[in-house]
């Protein structure tokens, strides 16, 4: 029906900054994992190695040990954000006074830059002047030190994370609540049914998209948080999470070779996760009619 | 032919200078040297450690005063000085003009050959050599960035080893002087052997508890999200044992005992197990210290006794903005197994790291000349004894008799009389082309024993495996 | 009746309760992060204290009155603002192209812009840096340290976020009102201008605001990629990281005052957030 050019013509600035800025260093990144390329070996540049690198890091208990962390991370962190965001968002689609301010205080760790939230999460659980591990010992007698208990380590940058990102996943809930129509709701109470069928039969189904696309997002987020993290715990144990894994390859160690390898399977594995969960929204409608 | 003749051109100039004191004339020779540049910036990238900003905010702001060349400074995290100089060297790109090289990196960067050599940059431009800088002036530290020849790559600014810090307020004390030894049987004092350390540690871990006191026996540098902790290991704990080069043999290049290293052998084993011996004593912070924190924490006052980088002894000893202690602060050289000193002494060895900075100038740079001149300026003897002051470090064999440093060198219980004296009983970091490589390799295994999921002998042995494989993956190898 | 008032008394109370509990969570951390602000390097030892003893300025006039800070914060301010209008206006255009016109593989397409923002960004830094110091050279120029690289690389996680976004907004508006439009006699632009900038307004402005915060929070492309003259204000936090001893007063003011713009622009947008959040997933 319409000339397909001018649409091309529209999109065509996006596609060209995507192909130079994103798809262009990816091709480099891919060709460089092909390659042994360490700045400081004996022998200068890269070497072509063929299928090493990723055969490497199959066995690469430091790389395999990094996405489970981070598999830990995201299903933790994502799972408690969404079901708080939900709570939350419920809880601000009713009326009251003052309600307002509370939304834009909850908003507010969303703002704030990750390397400052990981600042500041650091300035509060680091023994001798943080506060948490203070009281921790002094109320409950528990010992708290990221540096030493990996799954504190873990625990804590989950809760930052889930401080940091429920405002995103609330605000996102609160509009996919504030869309859906009114007369399902008042129909299924009329029919009698209880408030966990409302929620489960006719409110969840509505929400399921918005709440996919959330969780999508998130996930593309999560896996490559580093800033944070790395403020937070310089990604010792428990926190050495793919991203960070990936920059201590690529910078400290300056092996490139290697490090590009393990970033094009990462980017790999994020895409299969995405593209799944991109099929489960696009096949939505199916999903509702059934 | 020629090196001669700028030898003897330089010696002319220096006896010049020498018999005309006027600075007017100094003035002259800069703005003379300087006029094909003036106007030109040069740039460089550095940490952000006082030396480094005196060297931004006040040197800069003279030497572009006197010159008309501009001096961009960025200063800049740890990490990501290493990153974008590599980055910039390696892409040739001619970002910076200079570069601060941390003194452990400079046999990777000299092995990429990326620094100019400054020794002959200066003998082939006779007219930018400034008579009153002279490479022989500066203290040992600048051999370790010398190459074989001897010829210099980087103009020290930054020098320090680690020392062995106590709080004098509590080991003067009465009373627990007394308690002390009514435990131990001996008398309190800053320790001379490890097992006087520990008891120490172990003795003021308890007296803190005991009069609920935020005080603990000693600090450790152990985060375990860091490399600071397999430095404090490698290069300041394993000398003073006895374990030299992180126990890698170059020659045979292998961290393996069957193979003539020494990283899985009893003397690395034997500090390891002691220095983790001593987190019980050392305050919850330590698994989560840097050098920073470790200088904090014992600034807090809250630790009795440790191993803190020089650099920090002046402002913990003097700075009441910052430390808790100031006055209270005693310097002694790190506690040694015997016979490690007198091993030192002989030249076999050392007992810790002569740890600083110099800047260089990248192959890369573009304004290569402009730059020599500021090197020299911030190399000459006369801004050395005030920037020595600001930021508590020596690299002129000379600023130590300044008395502006004597009157700093009592306020600090001699920290600069130990440098010029014991400094050359340190070194600086082995001549590894691949350090930041093999220390990120060897760091988990040393995190892992910190947390106590490995013992020292299993994480040693794993580790030595590990670097012998990336020896080998880096062409270094056996 | 009086128990239905009990009733909402009750609720009422148990809604302020829970929110006055999230409240403190929220706040803690940023009223600690104040707090630290307002100490001096001595006084952060010790046992914590959360009150606030009181005022020490100095962390606060020390940033301010430096000039660094001064250029970082006008840098920050010049590049999340470019960027956000950028990306507003490119993410218009691109979804308005994948919703109304028939491309080829435009799924694919669609999907493909949204993978931009997956990539772990440490290997690509190298690349980067090479695109950014070589590819784009014009005589001495390059995109290297400057404003305008960084607005165009911060397209690279703000498109494809603000195209998805958008996708669902556009795709709600129905097309007969493009079509109603072309009738009377209005071109591509005044469709876009009259009909969907109009009706998409809440989700434009949306996008907008979360990608200036995305550029404004950004710092391992901006901390490698500029030296001097385009440095960013997150890049100026790492700055107070020291070997001898972390600032961590004036690494607390600044973080402080970082928060401050986009505290603002939340608090006057906020309305325009929850409308325009719907990724038009929703639809009647």
């Amino acid at each position: 029906m319409r000339n397909s050019r001018t649409g091309w013509l529209l999109l065509s600035p996006t596609l060209i900054i995507l192909l130079i800025f994103g798809f262009a260093p990816f091709l480099y990144v891919l060709f460089v994992g092909f390659n042994q390329w360490n700045v400081f070996s004996a022998e200068d540049g890269l070497i072509f190695n063929g299928l090493d690198n990723f055969r490497r890091l199959v066995f690469d208990a430091d790389f395999l040990h990094s996405v489970g962390l981070t598999a830990r991370f995201a299903i933790f962190a994502i799972g408690s954000e969404v079901v708080l965001g939900f709570v939350l968002a419920q809880m601000l689609t009713r009326n009251f006074p003052g309600k307002s301010l509370f939304r834009i205080i909850h908003t507010l760790p969303l703002m704030v830059a990750p390397i400052a939230v990981g600042a500041i999460w650091r300035l509060l659980v680091i023994p001798g002047f943080g506060p948490v591990p203070f009281f921790l010992d002094r109320w409950f007698d528990l010992q708290y030190q990221i540096g030493t208990y990996p799954d504190q380590a873990l625990w804590t940058s989950v809760i930052m994370d889930v401080w940091h990102w429920t405002p995103f996943v609330t605000l996102t809930m609160l509009a996919g609540l504030t869309a859906i129509p009114k007369e399902p709701v008042e129909q299924a109470k009329v029919d009698g049914a209880s408030r966990f069928q409302v929620f489960w039969y006719v409110t969840l189904p509505f929400l399921r998209p918005v709440l996919l696309t959330t969780v999508f997002i998130r996930i593309m987020d999560a896996i490559r948080t580093v800033d944070e993290v790395w403020m937070l715990a310089g990604g010792g144990p428990g926190t050495r999470f793919t991203g960070i894994y990936i920059w201590r390859v690529v910078f400290p160690r300056t092996d490139y070779g290697y490090g590009s390898s393990i970033s094009i399977i990462t980017l790999y594995l994020t895409i299969v996760l995405c593209w799944l969960l991109f099929i489960a929204i696009s096949g939505r409608r199916k999903g509702e009619t059934e | 032919m020629k090196k001669i003749f700028t030898l003897v051109l330089l010696l002319a100039f220096a006896l010049l200078a020498n018999m005309s004191l006027v600075t007017a004339d100094h003035h002259g020779w800069w703005v003379e040297a300087a006029a094909p540049y003036a106007g030109t910036t040069i740039r460089g990238v550095s940490e952000s450690t006082p030396p480094s900003n005196y060297v931004a905010d006040v040197l800069a702001a003279q030497f572009t005063e006197l010159t008309g060349i501009n001096v961009e400074f960025e200063t800049t995290s740890w990490d990501q000085m290493y990153s974008k100089a590599i980055n910039d060297m390696e892409a040739n790109t001619g970002i910076y003009d200079f570069v601060y090289i941390e003194q452990d990196i400079i046999y990777s960067y000299l092995a990429q050959d990326y620094l100019v050599n400054l020794t002959q940059f200066a003998g082939d431009n006779p007219d930018l050599a400034y008579a009153s800088y002279d490479e022989s002036a500066f203290t040992s530290f600048a051999d370790y960035f010398k190459n074989a020849d001897g010829d210099l790559f980087g103009v020290p600014m930054e020098a320090f080893v680690k020392v062995y810090l106590y709080r004098k307020d509590l080991f003067e004390d009465a009373d627990i002087m007394a308690a002390f030894e009514a435990d131990y049987g001996y008398a309190l004092a800053p320790a001379e052997t490890f097992e006087q350390y520990r008891d120490n540690a172990e003795f003021f871990t308890a007296y803190g508890e005991s009069m609920d006191m935020d005080l603990w026996g000693t600090t450790v540098q152990g985060s375990t999200g860091h490399p600071a902790s397999t430095y404090e290991f490698l290069e300041s704990i394993g000398p003073s044992f006895g374990l030299y080069n992180w126990g890698i043999n170059l020659e045979t290049g292998s961290a393996q005992s069957a193979n003539g290293g020494a990283l899985d052998g009893d003397t690395a084993v034997a500090a390891l197990d002691y220095w983790v011996g001593l987190l019980p004593f050392a305050p919850p912070e330590a698994t989560s210290s840097t050098w920073d924190e470790v200088a904090s924490s014992f600034a807090a006052g809250r630790a009795a006794q440790g191993w803190v980088y020089g650099e920090n002894a002046a402002w913990i000893a003097t700075d009441d903005s910052r430390s808790a202690i100031t006055g209270n602060v005693g310097v002694r050289l790190p506690v040694t197994a015997e016979g490690v000193i007198e091993a030192a002494e002989m030249g076999d060895g050392y007992i810790g790291y002569y740890d600083g900075g110099a800047f260089g100038i990248p192959h890369s740079s573009r304004n290569k000349e402009a730059t020599l001149l500021w090197l020299q300026f911030i190399g000459q003897p006369s801004v050395q004894a005030e920037w020595a002051a600001a930021g508590a470090r020596i690299t002129h064999t000379a600023t130590f008799d300044d008395p502006l440093i004597a009157e700093q060198d009592t306020k600090v219980d001699g920290y600069y009389t130990l440098l010029e004296e014991q400094g050359p009983l340190f070194a600086g970091a082995p001549p590894f082309p691949f350090h930041a490589q093999v220390r990120e390799i060897i760091d988990p295994f040393i995190h892992r024993v910190i947390l106590g999921e490995l013992t020292a002998a299993e994480g040693l042995s794993q580790a030595a495996m590990a670097v012998d494989e990336e020896l080998d993956r880096l062409g270094y190898g056996m | 009746m009086t128990t239905s008032l009990r009733q909402r008394v009750l609720r009422l109370a148990g809604t302020y309760a829970f929110w006055i509990f999230g409240t403190l969570v929220t706040l803690i951390p940023i009223w600690w992060m104040f707090v630290v602000s307002m100490r001096s390097r001595v006084e952060l030892f010790g046992r914590p204290n959360l009150m606030l003893s009181r005022f020490f300025t100095e962390n606060y006039t020390n940033v301010l009155t430096d000039s660094a800070f001064q250029r970082y914060m006008t840098n920050s301010i010049v590049v999340s603002t470019s960027n956000a209008v950028l990306v507003m206006v490119l993410a218009l255009l691109a979804t308005y192209a994948l919703s109304r016109y028939k491309l080829t593989g435009r799924d694919n397409i669609f999907f493909w812009l949204i993978t931009n923002r997956m990539a772990p960004p440490a290997a690509f830094l190298l690349p980067l840096f090479i695109m950014f110091t070589r590819t784009f050279r014009i005589g001495g120029w390059t995109l290297y340290d400057t404003q305008i690289g960084l607005i165009l690389l911060y397209c690279v996680f703000n498109l494809p976020f603000a195209i998805w976004l958008l996708k669902g907004v556009v795709d709600g508006i129905p097309i007969e009102l493009d079509d109603a439009a072309m009738i009377d006699g209005a071109g591509l632009w005044g469709v876009l201008r009259h009909v969907i900038v109009p009706l998409a307004a809440p989700g434009l402005a949306v996008t907008g605001i979360l990608s200036w915060v995305f550029a404004w929070n950004e710092y391992l492309f901006a901390a490698n990629l500029t030296s001097v003259n385009a440095r960013t204000i997150t890049t100026g936090l790492a700055e107070f990281v020291t070997v001898t001893g972390t600032n961590w007063g004036e690494l607390a003011a600044m973080s402080m005052i970082t928060l401050i713009p986009s505290a603002v622009i939340v608090i006057v947008a906020q309305r325009y957030i929850v409308m325009g959040l719907t990724f038009g997933a929703v639809k009647e």
